[in-house]
């Protein structure tokens, strides 16, 4: 390995921007999400910087059971971020719909058919420690040395 | 007449600012905005269709996933609308215990929402600091009901859970830690000069404009329509000497002091509730059977309505919601961002008037 991809996988340990997409939940896993940055959880205490841009981010964070308006417009957003990227799934929606795949309902799970999910955090909600621990257990296997696998 | 626009100017789906996605089209002239429109649609799952038919054991759950934020008020309205139809009663130490919780419910809710405006207007430290008196909120909320954001907590006929004496020594405790850290940040965001600059005068609403629109919740009441809030008419509420919080100005400013004073208020609610909890029983008895009810109640963001409609046996016929946000964000798009002068206050705007997209597409 070059020094240079040393640095490189360095400074990416320490600089993960996250941007989130809600694509039909109740809110719940949001304002989970939201917790996150509160000075209890301290995300930016491990590099993680959530921008909700998704130009500059590494890491989306998917919270929802795809309704019918995400229709292309998620595959456009996962396209905007630039690589390397990872998606999460927040919560059992993404996963599975949780108890909005039911008959009669408008959603369209799992997230996983429209774009590639690197990892799952279940719950309903998940608690702000398992979103962190899930952002922070993907990172390293998706960045680092990136250059090397991509080769 | 001849109307000259320069820039439509679209603000969304995906936003830095926003916690959902909503679209926000403005029509400005340089950066005055001459009119707005919002467009929906990205979060419909389609709730009430899943209801229809289904027992009340599992409406229950579906109607608390109608809103993450406000998950409590939206059980509570669900199990009160069953509870007028069957007839059951609740003893006075449920009643009071479902206060409580609603009351640290909404004290969850508003501090989310000063939190987001906050953040927008770009004050980062009293956003933090507002984060993390939640944060307390959400413990003694886990403490009393045993989760964080969807509890369940409120059963036909009572609670599920009774509060033991040293959760009540806990909430105590913790509730005049918070309130006095909540009239710290309320005394910041008062009196602070460039929190002024970017609130006071902004977004008005006026209050025939508010009684047009039909705004609720702290929208309306920071317009000066008291009377709006549905508290006043629930007999648990009637009984605590409960009034509404009014103010007068009608601008993103006075929208963010009425739900810091509500905090404040919601405290006063709950020690006064720790102080008349009654002995006894946490459940009576009670099957829910057939009937139609349209109920009412107040949530965070204003009033409200679950029209329900039960056959004998307990399965939900039809079930339409009515919630809050819908009209509080057609008031925001119609009468508050008209004339907005800088394109930086429309999002502050919007975020002020406490959009809540998840239950207004359902």
């Amino acid at each position: 390995m070059t020094i240079l991809q040393k640095v490189k996988n360095f400074v990416r340990s320490r600089s993960i921007h996250v941007a989130y997409v809600d694509v039909g939940s109740c809110n719940g896993c949001d304002i989970e999400v939201l917790a996150c940055l509160s000075p209890r959880y301290d995300i930016e205490q491990y590099g993680i910087f959530v921008h909700n841009n998704p130009r500059e981010a590494d890491i989306l964070l998917v919270i929802g059971a795809y309704t019918p308006g995400w229709e292309e417009k998620l595959r456009g957003l996962w396209e905007k971020i630039p690589p390397p990227k990872a998606a999460i799934a927040i919560g059992n929606c993404p996963i599975s719909g949780c108890l909005f795949a039911r008959p009669h309902t408008l959603v369209d799970p799992p997230v996983a058919k429209h774009i590639p999910i690197a990892a799952q955090v279940p719950g309903c909600p998940p608690r702000p420690t398992e979103i962190l621990s899930a952002i922070l257990s993907v990172a390293p296997t998706i960045f680092a040395d990136y250059e090397v696998k991509t080769k | 007449m001849k109307r000259t626009v320069d820039v439509s100017f679209p603000v969304g789906p995906v936003h830095p600012c926003w916690k959902e996605p909503a679209r926000v089209k403005c029509e400005t002239r340089g950066e005055y905005v001459v009119s707005a429109e919002v467009e929906l649609g990205y979060m419909k799952k389609g709730i009430e269709r899943i209801m229809k038919g289904r027992p009340w054991q599992e409406v229950m759950f579906l109607a608390e996933r109608v809103c993450g934020i406000c998950s409590v008020i939206h059980n509570m309205v669900f199990i009160e609308a069953l509870e007028h139809i069957s007839g059951i009663d609740v003893p006075r130490r449920a009643a009071l215990l479902r206060v409580i919780v609603n009351e640290l419910d909404r004290m969850q809710s508003h501090l989310l929402a000063n939190f987001s405006y906050c953040y927008t207007i770009e004050h980062e430290t009293l956003a933090m600091y507002l984060l993390d008196v939640r944060e307390k909120v959400m413990d003694q909320l886990e403490r009393i009901t045993g989760a964080r954001v969807t509890c369940a907590y409120i059963v036909p006929g009572g609670v599920r859970f009774d509060l033991r004496p040293e959760d009540a020594q806990a909430l105590r405790l913790s509730l005049s830690a918070i309130g006095e850290e909540v009239m710290r940040y309320t005394d910041m965001f008062a009196n602070g000069p460039l929190i002024a600059l970017r609130s006071r005068g902004i977004g008005i609403l006026t209050k025939e404009a508010a009684r047009e629109a039909y705004a609720v919740g702290p929208t309306a009441r920071a317009s000066g329509l008291g009377d709006i809030d549905r508290r006043l008419r629930h007999p648990t509420y009637q009984s605590l000497g409960f009034s509404p919080i009014v103010r007068t100005e009608g601008d993103n400013y006075a929208r963010i002091m009425v739900r810091f004073q509500e905090i404040a208020q919601s405290i006063g609610l709950i020690q006064k509730c720790l102080d008349e909890l009654p002995a006894g029983p946490i459940r009576g008895g009670g099957i829910p059977g057939a009937g139609e009810i349209a109920y009412s109640m107040e949530a965070p963001r204003g009033e409200l309505t679950y029209f329900v409609r039960t056959d004998a046996a307990g399965r939900v016929l039809e079930i339409s919601i009515q919630t809050p946000s819908i009209m509080n964000i057609e008031a925001c798009c119609h009468y508050m961002l008209t004339g907005v002068s800088s394109l930086a206050d429309v999002t502050s705007t919007f975020v002020s008037s406490d959009p809540c997209i998840a239950c207004t597409e359902r």
